[in-house]
């Protein structure tokens, strides 16, 4: 127990650096479709599920997204791994409810997956600085979007921060002590991972403001591939509608 | 505590937005020093949010930071740093769904920052330990209310407020001791290295948000009650009276015919939005060539 706190960090370390490595690693056709129109196609997806209750059109929008998948060469087992967690814990949330109404249990749940499959889509097969390309070509605030920005490329560095003074702290430890002693010495070193985050965040701000603000312009091109992703959800809007 | 997508029906998500959008907006004019350096303060407290601390019987916690966020930064810069945790969360690892954003962030980044600033503040002369963890309890137990509230006002959820409220409360109330513990601690060991770098709180603005705060939940309900439909409709509805109007509208009641309600108030709503900002995009080029 009194090492719970390094070791949730260090597992929280190796899957954020996993999480990182994973995100350039497949290639699917989605992965060449300008970000712009992946980001309206989730959008529109996640608006069909959350405006219907009804199952065979939350259904239309599993099966569609699920082909869109298996047609970009998507990683199926991908899709439903980043899906699986809150859809059983939303299943579980709505379980009592199973005695008097089972339909609604089965279409909330099937709500849940299909939603955060339908950002999947776009959060999987985009990289993080062309998603705030995004952001700031919707108009958000430069400022919001570069902390956004900053907060990704920083998380892993500064995980391996708090990891280090949490080792420190742990080679520097001669006994156990009580639970006190673990709250009392964790707020010190969480306190002292805030010192160094500011100072860091200081040093960061000088230099990025010696080399110039961030730049957000991109090309963005409507070819064939943005063509056919906006055909495809209208397809799966029709077929939304008509079912 | 974050919540996913497809637990708030259209109504919520689209009031939950206009309210959080509100007040970050009002956040980042006010924080007009706000920088990129914000950006790597927020990832400090999505790290630490990743800390499980130890609780005797063998389980464990995480702690939130929005009331931390508030103390060290200020309520306007602890609301936008919050917020770009809770966006990262959602944009990168799917904590916290795309239409629940704007709830998520009102309950953490809004909720919890601004009361855990306000209790901070009224009980700091007591001692800023005792305030903090105060801070931290209540932030946090009050932004997990709110949650409850919203989860329980929405069509979609077959649980009312009865049930999700105390629920969320009660667990919440509990768990905040740590956050309370956890918020104190830090500070103990961050304020005498650390400038604190309070924006300058205006009393107005800030008792204008609180106002917000405290009246979101009568929002959220009222949208739930009317279905967006005018007090004054449902009130002429109760009383039997008929509407006899001599224009009906191009959309009359923002209905698309022959399409399901929800898709027409959207499509109604973009189509208003458009000719709204096409309006607007017009009457300034106008002004912008008078006064060349």
């Amino acid at each position: 127990m009194h090492e719970l706190i390094e070791r949730t960090l260090k597992e929280a370390s190796k899957y954020f650096q996993n999480f990182f490595i994973h995100e350039y690693l497949k290639k699917s056709a989605l992965h060449f479709v300008d970000p712009r129109v992946k980001f309206l196609m989730s959008m529109v997806f996640v608006l069909l599920v959350v405006s219907t209750f009804s199952i065979s059109k939350t259904s239309v929008v599993v099966i569609s997204i699920f082909a869109i998948a298996i047609a970009s060469k998507l990683s199926l087992s991908q899709l439903i791994k980043r899906a699986w967690l809150f859809t059983v814990f939303s299943f579980v949330v709505v379980l009592p409810a199973v005695f008097y109404d089972a339909m609604y249990v089965a279409t909330f749940t099937l709500r849940v997956f299909a939603a955060i499959i339908s950002m999947q889509l776009f959060i999987l097969t985009t990289p993080f600085s062309e998603i705030c390309a995004v952001l700031r070509y919707f108009k958000i605030p430069q400022n919001l979007v570069n902390s956004v920005w900053l907060t990704y490329r920083y998380i892993l560095l500064l995980f391996n921060d708090l990891l280090t003074i949490l080792l420190a702290r742990e080679s520097r430890r001669v006994s156990k002590g009580s639970h006190m002693d673990v709250w009392r010495k964790g707020g010190e070193a969480v306190g002292n991972f805030f010192v160094r985050s500011f100072e860091r965040a200081e040093r960061v701000e000088m230099a990025m403001k010696s080399r110039g603000d961030l730049d957000w312009s991109r090309n963005w091109n409507f070819g064939s591939n943005e063509l056919l992703s906006s055909l495809i959800t209208l397809t799966v809007v029709l077929w939304w509608w008509i079912a | 505590m974050h919540i996913p997508d497809g637990y708030l029906d259209i109504y919520l998500v689209l009031t939950m937005y206009l309210l959080s959008a509100t007040v970050v907006a009002l956040s980042i004019f006010r924080t007009k020093t706000l920088s990129q350096k914000f950006g790597i303060v927020a990832a400090a407290i999505f790290v630490a949010q990743m800390l499980n601390w130890p609780i005797p019987g063998g389980t464990s916690a995480h702690f939130v930071g929005g009331s931390l966020a508030a103390i060290l930064l200020g309520p306007y810069a602890g609301c936008v740093a919050m917020s770009v945790v809770l966006i990262v969360q959602c944009l990168v690892f799917n904590d916290g769904g795309i239409t629940a954003l704007g709830a998520n962030i009102w309950n953490m980044a809004v909720v919890n920052v601004f009361v855990g600033y306000f209790v901070y503040k009224s009980f700091e002369k007591y001692g800023k330990e005792l305030a903090a963890f105060l801070a931290g309890w209540l932030g946090i137990t009050l932004a997990a209310i709110f949650a409850g509230l919203e989860i329980g006002l929405s069509a979609n959820f077959i649980y009312g407020v009865f049930i999700t409220v105390p629920i969320m409360a009660v667990w919440h109330a509990a768990l905040g001791v740590i956050e309370g513990i956890i918020t104190a601690a830090v500070l103990r060991a961050v304020y005498p290295s650390i400038s604190t770098e309070v924006s300058k709180i205006s009393k107005k603005s800030l008792l204008a948000i609180i106002l917000m705060i405290l009246v979101s939940p009568i929002f959220a309900y009222s949208a739930e009650l009317v279905g967006y439909t005018e007090p004054l409709e449902k009130a002429a509805e109760n009383l039997g009276l008929e509407e006899n109007p001599l224009y009906s509208g191009v959309l009359p009641d923002y209905v698309v015919p022959n399409l399901d309600p929800y898709l027409s108030v959207l499509i109604s709503a973009t189509l208003g939005t458009f000719i709204v900002f096409g309006l607007g995009y017009i009457l300034n080029a106008r002004t912008n060539r008078k006064n060349a």
